[in-house]
Formats: C-alpha cells, sequence, structure tokens
C-alpha cells in the first residue's frame, strides 16, 4: 500500500487528522535523527556546547510523544478505526515510544561526550563512535523513510542492518577491552566509549523495532520475534 | 408594499381562514335554525283574548295562540281590499292560531295590530289538545258525567284534570289490549290462515289436520271474541265524561273528555310549570306514535325505523365490503382488472341515490322479492310478503349505495398495516391466511370502522331511494316486536327523513306543521350525531387499541 | 486477581504459544451452505453466484453498502423471498444438508426452523403474553399451561423476563423499542427454531438497548445458529465470530471477525470498513 493510502476516506477530517499524524511521527523522527547525529558529532568533535544542546533538545522529544500520544487516543476514541487505520493508529503509538527511547539514547551519548571532551582525545578520534553512529543513523533513516513511503520491503532491509550494528558493538566492545587491559589508565574513558556505543546500539535495536512496526502496518503481520527468514517471508508476501 | 403583502403569504392564510369561517358560520347557521325553531314548538305559548274589529266596524273576540308576526306595506293591503285605519307604511300582522278546527273551520287567521281594539290574557283560558281535530282554545264551563253536571265553575277545571288523568289510564289500557293481547290473536290467526293455505297449496288431504285448524281457529276466535268484549267495557268506561267548553265566539260547546290528552291554562303557570310542560311535550316528542296525520303527538316510530334500518344496513355493508376490499388488496393480482375494478367501485359512490332506489324496486323488491314470495311464502300471494318494499329491501339498497366507500376505506386500512407486522407474522410460520385473520384484520379494524362510519353518515340522511323500497307515512307496526321471530325484514317502516318530507309538504295542515319539521329535522340530526359519534367512539378505541408502528 | 498467586497464575501460558487465536471455518460445523446462489429481481441481478458456508452455533455477521444484497440473502434463508412475485433464483441453500427450495419442503415449516427478526421492532398490536405466544397459538397449541411455561422460557431466553413479568398481559406496544425489540426475539425463540436472522435488529435503537441486544446475541449463541446483518460496522466487529463482506451482489470476502477488521484480504472490504471510497 502506498502512502497515499491514508487519504481516500470519505470524510476529509479523518483524512487530515490521519495526515496530521504521519507527518508529526516524521518530524518527530527527524528531530530523533538531528539528535542523535548531534550526539555524536558533539562526542566525536568534543563539542561540549553541542552535547549540551542535545540535552535540552530532548524534552522536545518528550512533548512531541506525549501530543502524539494524545492525539492517537483522541483518534481511537471519535473514529473507531478498523484494519489499516487501525494498524497505522497502533504503528504510530508503538512508533513514538521506541523514538523517544531513541532521544534518550541520543541524550545518554551526549553526556558522554560532555565527559570525554575534556579527556585525552584518541588517535583515531573516536572512528569507531563516528562509524557505528552513521551506521545507526542510516538505519533510523531507512526505518523512518520505509514508514512514510510504507515500504516493507525497505523496512526489512533495515532489520538485516541491525545484525551488523549489533557486530560494530561487539568489535568496539572487544577493541575497549583490549585497551583496557593495555593501559588501564584508559578504562574510564573506555568505559565511557562503551556506554555510547552500547547507547548507538539501542537506537540500532529500536529502529529495527520501528521497521518491524512498519511491516506489521503494510502487511498485517506481527514480525516480532521471530526468525529474518520468516520475517522476510512475511514482509514480501505478495497479495 | 401590496406586492409585498401578497408575497408575505398572509393573504393565503386569509382566504384558507375565510373558507373554515364560513363552513362553520353555515354549520352553525343551521343547526341554529333547526335548535332555535324546533325547540320553540315545544314551548306552552300564552293563549290570548282580543277584541278585534272588523271591516264593517263590528267587534269580534279573538281566542288563541300569536303564532308568528311579519310587517306588510299598508298599501298591498288596501289593494287587497283591507280596510286600515293608519298613517304608516308598514303595519304588523299576527298569524293566530285560533284552533277548533271543528267547529269554526279554520286553524289559523292573520290579524293586523292596528285593528286590536283591546289584548288581554285571561287566566281561565285553557288549551284543550285533543286526539283529533287539533287543539282546543277557550273557557271551560262544566264537566258532565255520564250526562249529567257534576262539577260547574271553579270546579269544574280540577274534575276535568282528575277526569283526563283517568281517561288516559284507560286509554293506555286499550292501547294495550289492541296492540299487544288483540294484535297477538290477530298475529296467530293470521299465520293459521297461511298454514291452512299452505297444506292446500301443497296438496295436503288429510281431513284431521283441516279439522285440527279449524279448532285452533275456534279457540283462537273464542279468545278473540272475548277480547272485544274487554274493548267495548273499556271503551265505554272511557266515554263516561264530557265537558262543556265555552269558544271564542260565546258558543258552549260539548266534548267527550275521551279525545283529550292534555288540557293545560298556560296563561296561569309559571316559569316552572312552563318548563314541566316542555318537558313532556318533548318527551311525548320522541316516545310516542305520531296523531292526526303525523302532524301532532310523537314520531318513535320513525326514530326507531331509521335506527334500525341503518343498523341492519351497517351489518349487511360490513362484512361484505370488508371480504371485498380483502380479496382486491390481498389475493388478487394486482392489474388492469383490479383497477378497473377499483375505478368501477369507486364511480359507484357517485351514481345519483334515487338511482339505487330504483335499482332496489327492480332488483331486490320485484325480482329477488317476488322469486321468494313465489317460493317460499305462495300462501300469502297474491298478497306480497316480500315482493313489496320492505326494512330489508330498504336496508340492502342503501348497503348497495354505501358498499363503495366501506371497500374503499377498508382497502385503505390494508394498506396501512406497516409491511413489518405481516412479515413478523409470516416469519414466525403463519401462513397469509393466519397471518390476515390474526394480526391484518384487527389493525385494519379502525379503517374498516372508518368506512362504516362514512356509510351510516350517508345511509342515515338518505330518503330519496327508501321512498321507492319500503318507507311509509304511516306503518301499522314496528319492523321489531314481540312476535315471532321479532325481527320482521319484510315489514314497512317509518324514517325520519320521510317523515320531515311527509309532514312538510303532504300534510293537510302544513302551517301547523311547520314547527314540528324543524322538530323533526333537529331530531333527525342528532339521530345521525349519536350514531356517528358511538362509531367514531368505537374506531378511536380500536385505534388506540392498535396504535402500531405508524407513528 | 490474588496476590499470592501472582499475575502469572491465572493465565494459561499454554494459551499463549497459540501462534494465532484465529478462527477456522474448516473445523465448524455448518449450519447452511449457500452453492452458486443466484438471485434477480426481474432482469436485475441482485446476488451473484453466492458460495458460503455458516457454521452452526456461531455468529455470522453480514456487511456491505446499501443494495448490496445482504437483507437480500438474508430473506432467502428463510424464504421471505417468496413474498415477492418478480423474484428468481438459480443455485441452492441447503439447512443441514436438505435443500430448502425443494419443492417437497413447506415454508411455514421451514419458517418455524428459521426465524427472523426485522430492522425495525414489529410486535403485533397484542399483548407481550400474546406475542410471545404466537408461533406457539399458529401451530396450534393453545394448553395455557405449555404457553406459560414457554413464553417464560423465551422471555427469559431474551433477558426481558424479569422486565416484564409483571405486566404480560400488557400492550407489547407500549414498551420501548428495545424491549419491544426483545419481545420480537423471544417470540422468535419461542418456537425454538434451528437458525436465527437478524435484519439490522439494532439499527432503531438508542446505543444502549443496542448494546442490550448484542449482549442478548452473545447469549444466544450457544443455542442457536445467529446470522445478522448489519450496516454498523462496529456491531459487527463486536458480536459476530465470522463476518461476510458483500458488494453489489457479490460475496466479497468471507474470514473471521478479526482479521476482517484488523487484516482483510480484499482492497474492497478494506476500504469499505475503513470507510473509504471504492
Amino acid at each position: 500500500m502506498d502512502k497515499s493510502g491514508i487519504g481516500h476516506h470519505i470524510s476529509q477530517q479523518y483524512n487530515a487528522e490521519l495526515e496530521e499524524l504521519r507527518s508529526r511521527v516524521l518530524a518527530m523522527g527527524g528531530l530523533v535523527e538531528k539528535q542523535i547525529a548531534d550526539a555524536v558529532t558533539s562526542l566525536v568533535d568534543a563539542d561540549a556546547e553541542l552535547a549540551d544542546r542535545v540535552i535540552t533538545t530532548d524534552y522536545q522529544v518528550n512533548a512531541l510523544e506525549v501530543n502524539i500520544d494524545e492525539e492517537c487516543t483522541q483518534v481511537l476514541a471519535r473514529r473507531q478505526p478498523a484494519a489499516s487505520d487501525l494498524r497505522l493508529i497502533i504503528a504510530v503509538i508503538k512508533t513514538i515510544t521506541d523514538l523517544e527511547r531513541i532521544g534518550d539514547q541520543a541524550e545518554k551519548v551526549a553526556h558522554m561526550g560532555i565527559r570525554l571532551a575534556d579527556k585525552v582525545r584518541p588517535k583515531n578520534n573516536y572512528l569507531e563512535i563516528q562509524n557505528m553512529g552513521n551506521l545507526v543513523k542510516a538505519m533510523l533513516n531507512k526505518a523512518l523513510d520505509a514508514f512514510a513511503r510504507m515500504d516493507a520491503e525497505a523496512a526489512l532491509q533495515v532489520a538485516h542492518e541491525d545484525a551488523n550494528a549489533d557486530h560494530q558493538y561487539e568489535s568496539i566492545m572487544r577493541q575497549r577491552i583490549t585497551h583496557m587491559m593495555e593501559d588501564p589508565r584508559s578504562i574510564a574513558q573506555s568505559l565511557d566509549v562503551m556506554w555510547a556505543s552500547r547507547a548507538l546500539e539501542r537506537v540500532g535495536d529500536h529502529s529495527r523495532n520501528i521497521a518491524e512496526y512498519v511491516i506489521y502496518l503494510v502487511k498485517g503481520k506481527d514480525v516480532r520475534h521471530i526468525s529474518l527468514k520468516k520475517m522476510e517471508e512475511a514482509a514480501l508476501d505478495k497479495r | 408594499m401590496i406586492r409585498k403583502w401578497i408575497k408575505s403569504g398572509n393573504p393565503w392564510i386569509w382566504l384558507t381562514a375565510g373558507a373554515v369561517s364560513i363552513s362553520l358560520l353555515m354549520v352553525v347557521g343551521v343547526l341554529g335554525l333547526l335548535t332555535i325553531k324546533g325547540l320553540v314548538y315545544f314551548w306552552p305559548n300564552d293563549v290570548v283574548e282580543i277584541s278585534y274589529q272588523l271591516k264593517d266596524g263590528k267587534q269580534q273576540i279573538l281566542v288563541g295562540e300569536i303564532y308568528d308576526e311579519e310587517h306588510v306595506p299598508v298599501q298591498r293591503l288596501r289593494d287587497a281590499g283591507v280596510a286600515i285605519n293608519t298613517d304608516d307604511k308598514f303595519v304588523t300582522r299576527y298569524l293566530l292560531k285560533t284552533g277548533n278546527r271543528d267547529i269554526s273551520g279554520s286553524d289559523f287567521r292573520w290579524v293586523l295590530a292596528a285593528n286590536f281594539i283591546k289584548q288581554k290574557r285571561p287566566e281561565e283560558l285553557a288549551v284543550i289538545e285533543r286526539r283529533e281535530w287539533g287543539n282546543l282554545y277557550g273557557r271551560i264551563h262544566a264537566l258532565k258525567q255520564n250526562g249529567k253536571i257534576i262539577a260547574e265553575g271553579d270546579k269544574a277545571w280540577p274534575a276535568l284534570q282528575a277526569s283526563i288523568l283517568r281517561v288516559i289510564k284507560l286509554f293506555s289500557q286499550i292501547h294495550n289490549l289492541e296492540k299487544s293481547e288483540i294484535g297477538e290473536v290477530n298475529y296467530e290467526l293470521e299465520q293459521l290462515r297461511l298454514d291452512k293455505r299452505r297444506l292446500e297449496l301443497n296438496g295436503e288431504t288429510d281431513p284431521q289436520v283441516y279439522t285440527d285448524i279449524e279448532k285452533q281457529k275456534k279457540i283462537l276466535k273464542a279468545k278473540y271474541s272475548k277480547l272485544e268484549g274487554r274493548l267495548t267495557v273499556l271503551y265505554k268506561k272511557m266515554g263516561r265524561d264530557s265537558y262543556i267548553i265555552e269558544v271564542m265566539d260565546g258558543k258552549k260547546v260539548e266534548q267527550p273528555v275521551a279525545k283529550v290528552v292534555r288540557a293545560f291554562r298556560p296563561n296561569s303557570m309559571g316559569v316552572m310549570g312552563k318548563l314541566g310542560h316542555y318537558a313532556e311535550k318533548v318527551w311525548e316528542f320522541v316516545s310516542d306514535d305520531p296523531r292526526e296525520a303525523n302532524t301532532e303527538g310523537g314520531i318513535f316510530p320513525t326514530i326507531f325505523g331509521t335506527i334500525l334500518m341503518v343498523l341492519i344496513m351497517s351489518v349487511l355493508v360490513t362484512p361484505i365490503g370488508v371480504i371485498a376490499a380483502i380479496y382486491l388488496r390481498e389475493y388478487a393480482k394486482q392489474g388492469p382488472l383490479t383497477r378497473t375494478i377499483r375505478i368501477a367501485v369507486n364511480n359507484l359512490a357517485g351514481v345519483p341515490s334515487i338511482v339505487y332506489g330504483i335499482f332496489g324496486l327492480g332488483f331486490f323488491v320485484y325480482f329477488l322479492g317476488g322469486s321468494i314470495d313465489q317460493i317460499f311464502f305462495p300462501e300469502a300471494l297474491p298478497a306480497p310478503t316480500f315482493g313489496t318494499g320492505g326494512i330489508l329491501w330498504a336496508s340492502l339498497t342503501l348497503a348497495l349505495m354505501t358498499l363503495p366507500v366501506v371497500i374503499v376505506s377498508t382497502e385503505e386500512g390494508l394498506s396501512r398495516v406497516p409491511r413489518a407486522i405481516r412479515e413478523g407474522s409470516l416469519a414466525l410460520g403463519a401462513t397469509k391466511a393466519e397471518t390476515l385473520w390474526r394480526t391484518v384484520l384487527p389493525m385494519a379494524s379502525p379503517a374498516m370502522m372508518t368506512g362504516m362510519i362514512l356509510a351510516v353518515a350517508r345511509a342515515a340522511g338518505e330518503v330519496a331511494p327508501l321512498m321507492l323500497v319500503g318507507v311509509v307515512k304511516l306503518a301499522p307496526s314496528m319492523p321489531l316486536d314481540w312476535n315471532p321471530p321479532f325481527l320482521h325484514l319484510e315489514r314497512k317502516f317509518m324514517h325520519l327523513g320521510f317523515h320531515i318530507y311527509d309532514v312538510g309538504f303532504q300534510s293537510p295542515n302544513v302551517e301547523a306543521a311547520r314547527p314540528l319539521v324543524y322538530a323533526t329535522a333537529l331530531l333527525l340530526v342528532l339521530v345521525i350525531i349519536v350514531l356517528n359519534l358511538a362509531s367514531i367512539g368505537i374506531r378511536n378505541h380500536l385505534r388506540e387499541k392498535y396504535r402500531s408502528l405508524e407513528q | 486477581m490474588n496476590a499470592d498467586n501472582g499475575i502469572t497464575h491465572s493465565i494459561n501460558l499454554d494459551d499463549l504459544q497459540r501462534e494465532r487465536t484465529r478462527l477456522d471455518i474448516n473445523s465448524e460445523e455448518i449450519a447452511l451452505t449457500v452453492t452458486d446462489f443466484n438471485l434477480f429481481y426481474g432482469d436485475s441481478q441482485a446476488l451473484k453466484n453466492i458460495s458460503i458456508k455458516i457454521p452452526k452455533n456461531r455468529v455470522t455477521a453480514f456487511i456491505g453498502p446499501s443494495g448490496c444484497g445482504k437483507s437480500t440473502l438474508l430473506r432467502c434463508f428463510n424464504r421471505m423471498n417468496d413474498l415477492i412475485d418478480i423474484v428468481r433464483i438459480e443455485g441452492t441453500i441447503e439447512l443441514h444438508g436438505e435443500n430448502i427450495f425443494a419443492k417437497a419442503v413447506n415454508v411455514a415449516d421451514l419458517r418455524r426452523r428459521v426465524g427472523m427478526v426485522f430492522q425495525k421492532p414489529n410486535p403485533f398490536p397484542k399483548s407481550i403474553y400474546e406475542n410471545v405466544a404466537y408461533g406457539l397459538r399458529i401451530q396450534g397449541i393453545n394448553n395455557r399451561h405449555i404457553l406459560d411455561e414457554a413464553v417464560e422460557m423465551a422471555l427469559k431466553g431474551a433477558a426481558l423476563w424479569e422486565e416484564v413479568k409483571d405486566r404480560l398481559d400488557e400492550s407489547a406496544m407500549g414498551l420501548s423499542g428495545g424491549q419491544q425489540q426483545r419481545v420480537v426475539i423471544a417470540r422468535c425463540i419461542a418456537i425454538e427454531p434451528e437458525v436465527l436472522l437478524l435484519d439490522e435488529p439494532a439499527s432503531a435503537l438508542d446505543p444502549i438497548s443496542t448494546l442490550k441486544i448484542e449482549e442478548l446475541i452473545y447469549e444466544l449463541k450457544s443455542d442457536y445458529t445467529i446470522v445478522i446483518v448489519t450496516h454498523n460496522m462496529q456491531q459487527a466487529a463486536r458480536v459476530s465470530d465470522y463476518t461476510a463482506f458483500m458488494y453489489l451482489g457479490d460475496l466479497v470476502e468471507f474470514d473471521d471477525t478479526n482479521t476482517i477488521f484488523t487484516n482483510p484480504g480484499m482492497k474492497q472490504t478494506e476500504d469499505y470498513i475503513t470507510g473509504r471510497y471504492g
């Protein structure tokens, strides 16, 4: 189903409400994306000011979540949506929860950025964090894109990429553990990096969740907690 | 300005309201006229004694009730050769009911107010209502018993009243004897004669049977002569008293008390007395038989005949109309044929009633009645039994006339029973007939009643066709009595509408009968209103009961 | 929930293992089988090649826009379509394996087996008692004792007994709309039909009465096969086990109600239940 599926209700008001809801989710997604990007940048560039801004901006994400939640409640109460509309509302409610958590993770990363800013910078200038940040940012972006276009296939790709993120996280862990063993003075710094990467890994998981909601929204199938193979079957199921 | 007013719709409201007021005025006018003219008839007017100047200068004493009053141009009277001493252009003249038809030859007399010399209302002037010859006005002089004077002067009046009471008691005894006992014997004798005739026609040869009949006849004859004997005695008793009355020209006349219905002195009556007299007269009017070619007495048989005819008609027309409507609406395949039938039925409602009368006479009376006589009552021929007008044929004729109304309104009612109700019944496993009988018909009953109301309203007021099929001026016996089979459908009957026509236009004394016409008309209207109200009451009750999905 | 036992004890975890809680038409006992059914009003075709199996002791809802033929199909189940002269049918409808359009079938008997409740409450203008006893009286049962018992059973079955037991002799027209509709249902179940057809039974009622009727439908389904036609999609969603969507005389989709209302298979169904123009 394409994104125009939201329209075409006999009630124009209903169309407008759903469209509004969808664009707010995307706006929230955009905001969260920017938060993640800023947080990673602040960490990599040792920009404490930017990190501060990320932390202070998080309230906007929270406010959006509450706002969208309320709007969903209203649509449920007034319109009693069914089928795809119902799935859209359910998907939105769940998506914004995950987006808010991503916002929290961005905040965490920013905190780490502040702590790492006045410490000695490694040679690679936290390239691994930069890379991982890029990866999960791309995942989130793709997941939101899939949501915007109601594209189950794109969502499936996000799920696939989650494995990469996990992979990167593991390698950062290993790398840092090696560091810590080699140079116990770097333990504090390493722990912060591990915390940041851990947060970014969670962002990947949340992005995957969003992707799963998109598949539910488009295909009407619940693909949580099943193997990738089965998920693939569901997502590519042509009807 | 005007255009705006027209546009506002106000003229339309005024127009419609005007139409309503005109209709209302006409209804009130009719009822008012009938009520006033009719009810005044029963009021005891004062009796006046007038010294009247005649043309040749002589004086005459006139006694009577002032009946009517009009203003006439003097010139016209002078042209007619009446001498008047007046300078006015118009004079008042009164219609004086002088009564004493048997003595002076005429009941009424026009007198000119200008020629009055003196006018008095002496208390002792009496009005005597009689069974024959109309009222008598004058002063009671004496009462005689078996030819001897027993009371004179002041005592004569109470003695006369006592004598009248006695006579009335005797009269009702005679009436009972004649109507019930002698009537019964006569009826049985007639039946016996018919039995015998029937046996003869059937070729019965057993002499035993005939002797039996003769024996019975003898018994009845004996009974009859005994009754006749009693009757003679009663008549003799009644003829005992007579009274002497001084009428207006001073002549003294002796009259039998036996002929008196009532004697009263209006000039001496107070308001209460007059009211009592009034009530008595009204009661007599609705409960008594007519006298004197219908111009006096009551009109009970006509009320009875009208109501009975309407009832029989309702009983006949309702089932036929309802059944026809059910077939047309529920069973017949709707198509050109049913449409044609409907149009025909609707058009029947517009046929003039006299046409129905002619049809009733030709088909019911001559054809059907004639055939019935041939087959069932050959013993009575050549005297017709059903082969002449009678209440059955009159009812049937009116039933035919009102049939379309019943059919149309019943169909209307059937079509208004909601489909949902029929389907509800059918869905419970009822057949079409069961559905009709148990649900649809009860629900359509208010409409059937409406049809009947319309039929009754039309039938009760109809006169023209009835004149051809059974209504008479004076029926010897009522169609319902104590002789089996109690309801005599072949008998002729009296009818209020026809009574009005007869009294108003065929009576020997039209002037005297005019108030009676009004009173009768008022009664006819009342009877129709009562019949209608009763039906409407039943209908509203049914409607309330079956008020269903008609919101 | 008891604090000692904890939440987990009150939920059967085995049930959660099942992947889907869907109903499966193939494992149901079938009450009505419609096969290749066509219906024509004169020249226009109102039902096009309908084939459907209505499961026993379940509530099956028919939804669809006006004129889609759902009521027409419902009326065929007890041959109310016979009342219209110009109707012509093809195909069969079987009630427990017996073709209801067979010549040998007595229509009145069929209608006793397949009861029907209409859109507008249509109690007869008689007392409540006589309304409920109507079907039995038609069958010639006039024994007061039997009738009393049947009326009480039926009114209890229709969840109306408590409300009207003291005024059985009053006119049914004096009841509220919801009560009237329950009288009609009681009238229907008094003759113990196998199938109960409900043609928009709550469309003329207020929301509270509607809920009462819906609750009643839920209770009745253990004893009767119920087929309901409704314009109210939420109602179909609430009361039915299976839902059929019809459009312009076609049976578009028939599936269990959960599926139809969360993830319908056909775009037409989706458009209809989400309120889009198709």
